[in-house]
């Protein structure tokens, strides 16, 4: 079971549209420039007046994973190990996910597949971003 | 009864960083009991082998803590245990091994090492 | 006198930048060190603050001169391994009467200061230079090479101390909460530890170069080796342990593929160096060794983790600027020092230096050969912190003793020690320095 979350002001919209089962991305305007993890600043124009959330169409590929057989967070312990992959979005491979994906077997990772997003409760009942393989 | 045990070592034996409450001699007492003992740590397998010796405790395997379930393959005895402090390694991998596990102050207090 | 951090202008981060303007004219001359432990035993003569005052004493009487000559020092105030002093738990009161205090009450407990140390060295009478670097010695020593150049100061001493706590590494704080903010949980909510991105970086390398993870095992006993040789770290000191290859190869994994040897073992210890012109080395205790160049990576991933590709191109970019600063080439280098702690760094930084001519998807092929400090291709001589603990100094304290000759046990021998670099820690935002045992 995933941590809860509590929202931030920076990171709030990004957690209510998970909640409403929506993927959005913070992209500055000005840069037409998608960044994430979010921050107060677009990191190329260092400006922050023209960043804004963009809905993502929920489609990716598996980039890259790791097996975690150690994991420092308590409440994941019990399911270790479990897989923590990256996802690159198809929106704009240069933005990263995390993702445990749910349904794939633990270091039977097929890098390079597509995944889609789905919404699965975290421990205060706060949906997270997840992805699963594409069949 | 065949017993075998098996001691994690830092955090569980007296000669750990951090030190347990397994002290050396409870080791060999159980021993004396005909008990198979042994160590199953992170640190690394020739280290344990050197820290048995260099005590001048006798053992009878060493191994990684998250391959115990190796040593049933190399030992049939009738009950099998394993001693640790972490709940995530030692007690998980002693639980998915079908090991009886003891934190250390149990097993310091458990009539197979007194 | 109010310290700050360094300004951006110190560094040298840029390409074409041509040869450092003060090349040759900086020297490295003292080392000093504490013992190293595992945990703070919350004894006020083992906390961070007491040996960072060792630490800085063996300098100043390993390069000889007066404490009052000194006019400069470069320190890292950030000294935690990943452990915070609880909230709840008073300072032990032995330590608070034992040295003169700060306004901050965990200052020379769990972080230092510049007033810190100078009200607890009073023989400190002429430090007019105070600066802070972030994070690393790596960092430190490219701003006292560049402070000692700009004429900032003549004489510094670099410092950087780490306490180590009681209680697992990483266990505790917001890890062993419920529910966490939501900006840290953008990253953090998978519950990936410290060596996931190196572990994923070399994975995907092995993909790319058709390698795998047992290939690493020379590399890994090696550094063992060597760090058994290197009296001042934390394995010599208290667990003389050798590592076999079925100690590494059998070793459970923390986050595949890197296993518990691929990380470094948390310790409490300090470090000082003595920092001063060519001119004034010339008459100092230990033999110069000279700043040929100093490097600053200041790179940024795009996404979460940097990928492989933006790993090889920043550490390509570090190994240009490096020799294009110093005005040497890889074939100059007598041996290399660069950062091991997680071991997977280690490959990168090799390739991007071209070390004895390798490239991209070579290095653990080399792994493979003789790179042992008896044999002409040295890799990390000091053992790093596979070999000592986790310092990110050594390898800068066995480059100075290289290029002094006074390595010990670990004196490279296949070849003579001429120049040398070290550095780290990432590929994306490490600090490099470039030593010779000549100012040219």
């Amino acid at each position: 079971m995933k941590q809860g979350v509590i929202p931030d002001e920076l990171t709030a919209p990004f957690w209510s549209a998970a909640n409403e089962s929506k993927l959005v991305i913070q992209n500055c305007s000005r840069c037409d420039r998608l960044q994430h993890p979010p921050a107060q600043d677009c990191g190329q124009c260092k400006s922050g007046e023209n960043l804004e959330w963009k809905e993502m169409n929920g489609t990716g590929h598996i980039y890259n994973y790791g097996v975690v057989h150690d994991c420092p967070i308590r409440l994941l312990q019990d399911d270790q190990p479990f897989n923590v992959a990256v996802i690159m979005l198809d929106d704009d491979p240069g933005i990263q996910m995390y993702s445990h994906l749910p349904g794939t077997p633990v270091d039977d990772v097929p890098v390079g597949a597509a995944v889609e997003v789905v919404f699965e409760k975290s421990a205060n009942g706060q949906k997270i971003p997840e992805w699963k393989v594409v069949n | 009864m065949t017993i075998l045990i098996s001691f994690d070592i830092d955090g569980t034996m007296e000669i750990g960083d951090p030190a347990g409450a397994v002290t050396l001699e409870m080791v060999k007492t159980a021993r004396a009991k005909g008990i198979i003992t042994g160590s199953c740590s992170d640190r690394p397998m020739s280290a344990q082998r050197a820290i048995w010796e260099q005590y001048g405790v006798e053992y009878d395997f060493v191994c990684y803590k998250h391959l115990l379930s190796d040593l049933k393959t190399q030992f049939e005895v009738e009950e099998y245990y394993h001693v640790g402090d972490r709940d995530d390694l030692d007690r998980k991998y002693a639980i998915q091994a079908g090991f009886g596990f003891f934190w250390p102050d149990e097993a310091a207090a458990s009539p197979l090492l007194l | 006198m109010a310290t700050g951090y360094a300004p951006s202008s110190m560094y040298r981060s840029r390409e074409g930048m041509g040869i450092w303007e003060h090349k040759g004219k900086v020297a490295a001359v003292g080392v000093g060190h504490s013992p190293t432990e595992r945990r703070w035993d919350e004894r006020p003569e083992t906390s961070v603050g007491a040996w960072s005052i060792m630490a800085l004493r063996n300098a100043i009487a390993d390069a000889g001169v007066e404490p009052d000559h000194i006019d400069g020092i470069v320190i890292v105030p950030e000294t935690t391994t990943g452990a915070f002093w609880p909230d709840d738990k008073p300072l032990p009161q032995d330590v608070i009467n034992a040295f003169v205090q700060t306004d901050d009450p965990l200052d020379g407990v769990a972080k230092l200061s510049v007033e810190w140390l100078l009200k607890n060295m009073p023989e400190l009478t002429n430090i007019n230079y105070s600066v802070y670097a972030p994070v690393c010695m790596s960092n430190a020593l490219n701003v006292a090479a560049q402070a000692v150049g700009d004429g900032l100061a003549h004489t510094v001493l670099v410092l950087k101390a780490w306490h180590n706590l009681e209680g697992r590494y990483y266990q505790g704080g917001q890890n062993a909460q419920d529910a966490i903010g939501g900006t840290s949980a953008i990253r953090s909510l998978w519950g990936a530890p410290a060596c996931y991105g190196t572990a994923l970086q070399f994975a995907e390398y092995c993909r790319k170069y058709g390698k795998d993870h047992d290939m690493m095992t020379p590399f890994i006993i090696n550094s063992r080796r060597n760090g058994l040789m290197f009296p001042e770290g934390y394995w010599a000191q208290h667990r003389p342990e050798e590592l076999t290859p079925e100690d590494y190869q059998l070793a459970r994994w923390i986050a595949k593929p890197a296993n518990l040897f691929d990380n470094d073992i948390p310790i409490m210890c300090a470090a000082s160096y003595l920092f001063t012109t060519a001119e004034r080395a010339k008459d100092m205790k230990q033999k110069p060794v000279y700043v040929l160049n100093h490097v600053d990576s200041d790179a940024v991933p795009r996404g979460l983790t940097p990928t492989l590709d933006e790993v090889e191109a920043e550490c390509a970019l570090t190994g240009r600027k490096i020799y294009e600063g110093a005005g040497i080439t890889a074939a100059d280098l007598s041996f290399e020092n660069m950062y091991d702690g997680f071991t997977q760094f280690h490959q990168f930084h090799l390739e991007g230096l071209g070390y004895r001519g390798i490239g991209f998807g070579d290095a653990l092929d080399f792994y493979q050969t003789d790179i042992s400090i008896e044999g002409p291709n040295p890799v990390s001589p000091s053992g790093g912190n596979i070999g000592s603990g986790r310092s990110r100094f050594w390898m800068h304290t066995d480059s100075i003793q290289q290029l002094q000759g006074r390595a010990g046990g670990r004196q490279i021998t296949g070849v003579n020690a001429e120049i040398g670099v070290s550095g780290g820690p990432m590929p994306l935002g490490g600090n490099y320095t470039v030593w010779s045992a000549t100012p040219d």
